[in-house]
């Protein structure tokens, strides 16, 4: 193992992470054993173990892969329904979840989308917790 | 090692009920012990599935349930794994009775999941989604589900009907269940056409919220047999973890399930073909199809054919009949106790007490409870009242 002296500026640490997304980088973890894309970082790799994991920086562009609109929303969400979320694989090979800022009926599997971030809302911020106050939300646009 | 065996099942009403959970938990247990000793002359060890403590403010249910029970200074303890609590309690009974540490252990589940209203499950549910990524998006339960239906309706030729033809086949199973929160028929009209929730997904694509409890007796085969009660072997069981966000999972292909599925039969000695009845996850239609195929009882894409008769299935498919009891559809789906009320549907199949939805010939179940979104955690236990091979 070779994470030990993890600290919050660290991007395999969400505070770390968040941070540099908040700038506008997506940072992923790439294994440097098999390759796998983790997203976000961590200190080790789901597909083969390894805690020989390299922060690289992603490519914001990708596809949807899957995607879904919500009409029964959580509580916190519920003024935001209906809302699109989508998985979406990046060109740099790793898959996140995350908002779509169009229409589910809008949307199709493969449609090209590009990750942006934005300052959280006053209700978002209202159920963040103390720590996740201050962490930027992605979402994605059709391109 | 002792071959662990259910020795006996109850469970509560299920449904919206006017029952907190450790009440429930008194109803289930009563019939699980009508006719034997109280639980402090056999019980050894206790073990409750629970889901989340939003509903009631309540942990401790270890503690808790073991009191209830009767049964002061007994090892006990709740297990969490959301919707996969009740078959992981079940393991850590099985487990203790193969090692030889109890010859007796208590496997219980409750969810008193009405208490706060639709939305307070939608909350208490969401928890089981990363936090960081997943639950900052606003995901729900059904939502995360739709995303695998979506890729599966566009990997495979599966139809919103034929997703709609599962809920109707366990809604009609469900109606010949006493046990069931829905024991009535639908047609596929009425799920396509019911409000959507998470498109492709639909209101009757999805299992109900309710409140229930569930206890199975798990014993050695002699305290079974001095007890006089008909039992169940419990040949073997599997558990499997795997990513925590959807996104980064194989969305079609459900590996933890498989290697659950095949975990358990392998301790079994048997193979899918030999399974005649199987209680899946199917929390959401879609699950059921996907789980047909990680267990291997359907090609790749073709387990949406699980509500056909096994000659009208495709190729390959085996002559398994899935959800018997209704499933989590229609049997229902009071999270922490799912998995225990599969292994009592399970219990009264093999053992002749299953009335007008009894599988005729059934000897072997397969059991199936995940918790998260798909394999998050999977958990397999095979049933059977054949010989062993």
């Amino acid at each position: 193992m070779t994470d030990g002296g993890l600290d919050a500026t660290d991007p395999r640490t969400l505070p770390g992470f968040f941070d540099a997304l908040a700038d506008g980088d997506l940072l992923g973890g790439v294994c440097a054993d098999c390759g796998q894309v983790l997203l976000p970082p961590r200190p080790a790799c789901y597909a083969c173990g390894s805690h020989d994991v390299d922060v690289e920086p992603q490519s914001r562009e990708g596809r949807v892969f899957s995607y879904t609109e919500i009409h029964a929303a959580p509580p916190a969400f519920a003024a935001d329904a209906p809302y699109t979320v989508a998985v979406v694989e990046l060109a740099d090979g790793g898959r996140l979840l995350g908002r779509v800022t169009a229409d589910a009926a809008d949307v199709a599997i493969g449609d090209p989308v590009e990750l942006t971030v934005r300052e959280p809302t006053a209700a978002e911020r209202e159920v963040a917790l103390e720590y996740e106050t201050g962490w930027p939300v992605h979402v994605f646009e059709p391109r | 090692m002792p071959e662990p065996v259910i020795a006996s099942v109850g469970a509560s009403p299920l449904g919206r009920t006017d029952l907190p959970g450790r009440d429930l938990f008194s109803v289930a247990l009563a019939e699980a012990f009508d006719g034997l000793p109280d639980p402090a002359d056999i019980v050894e060890a206790v073990y409750v599935g629970n889901q989340s403590e939003s509903y009631e403010h309540q942990i401790m249910h270890g503690t808790l349930l073991a009191e209830w029970a009767g049964l002061r200074h007994v090892p006990a303890e709740r297990v969490e794994g959301c919707a996969a609590a009740g078959a992981l309690a079940l393991r850590h009974a099985v487990k203790d009775v193969r090692n030889g540490d109890h010859e007796a252990v208590l496997a219980c589940g409750v969810e008193k999941m009405s208490s706060a209203g639709t939305s307070g499950a939608t909350d208490a549910l969401s928890a089981a989604f990363d936090r960081a990524i997943e639950q900052r998006s606003g995901v729900t339960a059904p939502s995360q589900y739709a995303l695998l239906a979506r890729r599966y309706l566009h990997e495979t030729d599966a139809t919103e009907a034929d997703l709609a033809e599962i809920a109707v086949k366990n809604h009609a199973n469900a109606a010949r269940n006493p046990r069931a929160q829905f024991p009535k028929e639908i047609d596929v009209t009425t799920v396509l056409e019911s409000d959507p929730v998470a498109s492709p997904l639909k209101l009757y694509d999805c299992a109900p919220v309710g409140d229930g409890a569930a206890a199975v007796l798990v014993t050695t085969p002699e305290l079974a047999a001095d007890l006089d009660r008909p039992q169940v072997r419990i040949a073997g069981s599997g558990a499997s973890a795997n990513n925590i966000a959807v996104a980064e999972r194989d969305m079609t292909t459900i590996a933890g399930a498989r290697i659950a599925a095949e975990t358990a039969y392998e301790e079994a000695g048997i193979g899918a073909e030999d399974v005649d009845i199987a209680e899946v996850h199917d929390a959401f239609t879609v699950c059921e199809a996907l789980l047909a195929e990680a267990a291997g009882f359907a090609p790749a894409g073709t387990g949406y054919q699980s509500y056909r008769a096994p000659a009208e299935r495709a190729d390959g498919w085996t002559n398994v009949q899935l959800s018997p009891s209704g499933g989590l559809k229609a049997r229902g789906h009071p999270i922490g106790a799912t998995g225990l009320l599969q292994a009592l549907e399970a219990y009264e199949q093999l053992t002749g007490a299953a009335g007008d939805r009894a599988v005729e010939g059934a000897e072997t179940a397969l059991l199936l409870n995940e918790g998260g979104v798909a394999d998050a955690v999977t958990v397999g236990h095979v049933v059977t009242t054949a010989e062993a091979p």
